[in-house]
């Protein structure tokens, strides 16, 4: 059997005429944090939706912890569980009997202590007697994240969690994720939220109109697609510094932009500058923003 | 088998909690029927195979109002789930197309057999005021095979009608250009016997007449040339077992 938690073998999927994924292989590792970032309409969510077998890929493979999603669907559904992108709003039951279904559908008769748990976990509790249009927006999300955590997946799959929760909700419901995943639980998501997922996730797969651009770890895209900016400020002060990586000045600060992987000591040697002429030096990293944007304009 | 069960007591407790829409009003229609047909207009009626119209009426208002709730049951839920997204959270979990057809259908099966055991309740009560004497149930095997059979043929028809219509309107027009009249001439309010030979030849084609003559010789123990229908009726059921 595989190790891996999920497996993209040349996955590919048209609709009519349009080809929304066109040929993407990427795998997570059991207990990673996985982040699918792209802009609108890049095929996240057809992805997942392959995943789950609402769709049918057109060519190519998914299997889950080995098994083929088309083959065994069974074995994969047990194992997964899955945020849609869209809000369900089921009108004739409350929170609890919702979830209390949901149980049942995988199989489970008795769930009371793990309901119980992930209402807690996720601030549902005071609201498990209401309906769903009951619910706020954010609380309906948080109502779709418990219905996927019920039968304890060992494959999660988030499609924009936080669309339209509040920050702290969100820093909450990220603090969750990190949990599941230190409970071993292998974890897929997509985001706008760039800044989120940075932190969040170690491997991130960057997808633009159908097509992989990038997959690897955080850092490395970080590094090789963005640039850090260095500030500094002298003790002298000058008119100009001349240098092609020079930016602007700003409040007695030069600033300049060099690659990520490029190091500082280069730059103080190009400017002949030694640490006795500097005052004041600030640094700021590359982001996997503006790595993202570096990427999906290409 | 535990993922059948929730889907099954889900459907019920989905009725159950609409049960204005769901029970009162098929009672309601039945009361009316009972008290404008059977009790009013029958007792100027000619008997129809000896016994009264009322008690002909009976049977067939009780069949007629299981086939319909058992169609609008699984049509309107399974319509529902699709219009709000909740049909995705069904299939993203392990439950097999067996399943989901099996449980909507005997969710149906419950929904018509209370329209139809408050049906009976109601017609026992007018005949027992008419008549002073209390119409039981001549065999009750042949009842629940009937009662089994409408339900779940027009609980799994729902199924289709609600995974076909592409809106609301869509159901209705099903529901109000073919499944009411196939209901409405299938036997409920006359005997076949009594119409033109055309007629009684178009009818022949109709299922429902089987199904509601069926529930008639349940509870009364006579019908329309029953037991030449059984057969085809039994046929009629495999075609539709095939068909799904
Ligand atoms: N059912 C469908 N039928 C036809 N085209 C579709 C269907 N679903 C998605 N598409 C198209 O496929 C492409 C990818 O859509 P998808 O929903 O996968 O994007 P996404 O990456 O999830 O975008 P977003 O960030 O906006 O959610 C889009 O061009 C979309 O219009
Ligand atoms: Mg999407």
């Amino acid at each position: 059997m595989s190790q891996l938690a999920l497996e993209l073998i040349n996955l590919k999927k048209s609709y009519g005429t349009l080809e929304a994924v066109k040929g993407v292989t990427l795998s997570i590792k059991p207990g990673e944090i996985f982040g699918l970032l792209g802009p609108n309409g890049a095929g996240k969510t057809s992805i997942i939706s392959i995943i789950t077998t609402l769709e049918k890929p057109t060519s190519g493979q998914v299997k889950i912890f080995g098994y083929d999603v088309e083959k065994d669907p069974m074995e994969t559904k047990r194992r997964i569980g899955v945020v849609g992108q869209e809000v369900v709003n089921s009108g004739y039951f409350d929170v609890f009997e919702i979830l209390e279904f949901m149980s049942g559908y995988y199989g489970i008769l008795k769930n009371k202590e793990r309901i119980d748990y992930i209402m807690h976990k996720l601030g549902l509790y005071e609201h498990r007697q209401k309906k769903v249009k009951q619910l706020s927006g954010g609380m309906k999300r948080r109502l779709m994240v418990a219905k996927a955590l019920v039968h304890k997946p060992t494959l999660l799959l988030l499609d924009e969690p936080t669309a339209g929760v509040d920050i702290t909700l969100r820093e909450d419901l990220w603090a969750y994720v990190r949990e599941l995943q230190q409970e071993g639980m292998s974890i897929l998501l997509t985001t706008h939220y760039l800044m989120e997922a940075q932190e969040l996730c170690r491997q991130v797969g960057i997808i633009d109109r159908g097509q992989l651009k990038f997959v690897g770890p955080t850092s490395q895209i970080i590094e090789q697609f963005s640039a850090k900016k260095i500030m500094i400020k002298l003790r002298k002060d000058r008119e100009s510094m001349a240098h092609k990586t020079f930016l602007k000045k700003k409040d007695g600060f030069f600033e300049f932009q060099i690659p990520s992987q490029e190091s500082m000591g280069n730059l103080f040697r190009d400017l002949s500058l030694t640490l006795e002429d500097v005052e004041d030096i600030k640094t700021e990293q590359g982001s996997l923003e503006e790595a993202f944007k570096q990427i999906v304009s290409k | 088998m535990v993922a059948l069960w929730t889907l099954f007591k889900k459907e019920v407790k989905r009725f159950l909690k609409v049960m204005m829409q769901t029970i009162v009003t098929p009672f309601m229609s039945s009361f009316l029927y009972l008290i404008v047909f059977g009790v009013s207009l029958g007792s100027k009626m000619n008997d129809v195979y000896a016994v009264s119209y009322l008690a002909f009426l009976i049977p067939g208002l009780m069949m007629m109002g299981l086939m319909n709730n058992a169609f609008q049951n699984s049509s309107s839920s399974i319509a529902v789930m699709k219009f709000s997204g909740d049909l995705e959270d069904i299939r993203v979990t392990p439950l097999s197309h067996h399943h989901i057809l099996i449980a909507m259908g005997l969710g149906s099966v419950i929904r018509g057999l209370t329209v139809a055991v408050v049906t009976y309740l109601v017609g026992v009560i007018f005949y027992f005021m008419q008549f002073n004497s209390f119409l039981g149930i001549s065999h009750p095997l042949v009842l629940i095979y009937f009662v089994l059979v409408g339900g779940f043929v027009f609980g799994l028809l729902g199924i289709c009608i609600g995974f076909w219509a592409k809106s609301i309107e869509n159901m209705a027009a099903f529901t109000n250009f073919i499944l009411l009249p196939l209901l409405y001439l299938g036997g409920v309010f006359v005997s076949i016997e009594t119409l033109p030979a055309w007629a009684k030849t178009v009818s022949s084609y109709n299922p429902v007449l089987y199904l509601i003559n069926g529930m008639r010789y349940g509870v009364l123990g006579v019908s329309d040339e029953f037991f030449s229908m059984v057969v085809k009726d039994l046929k009629c059921f495999k075609i539709y077992l095939i068909k799904f």
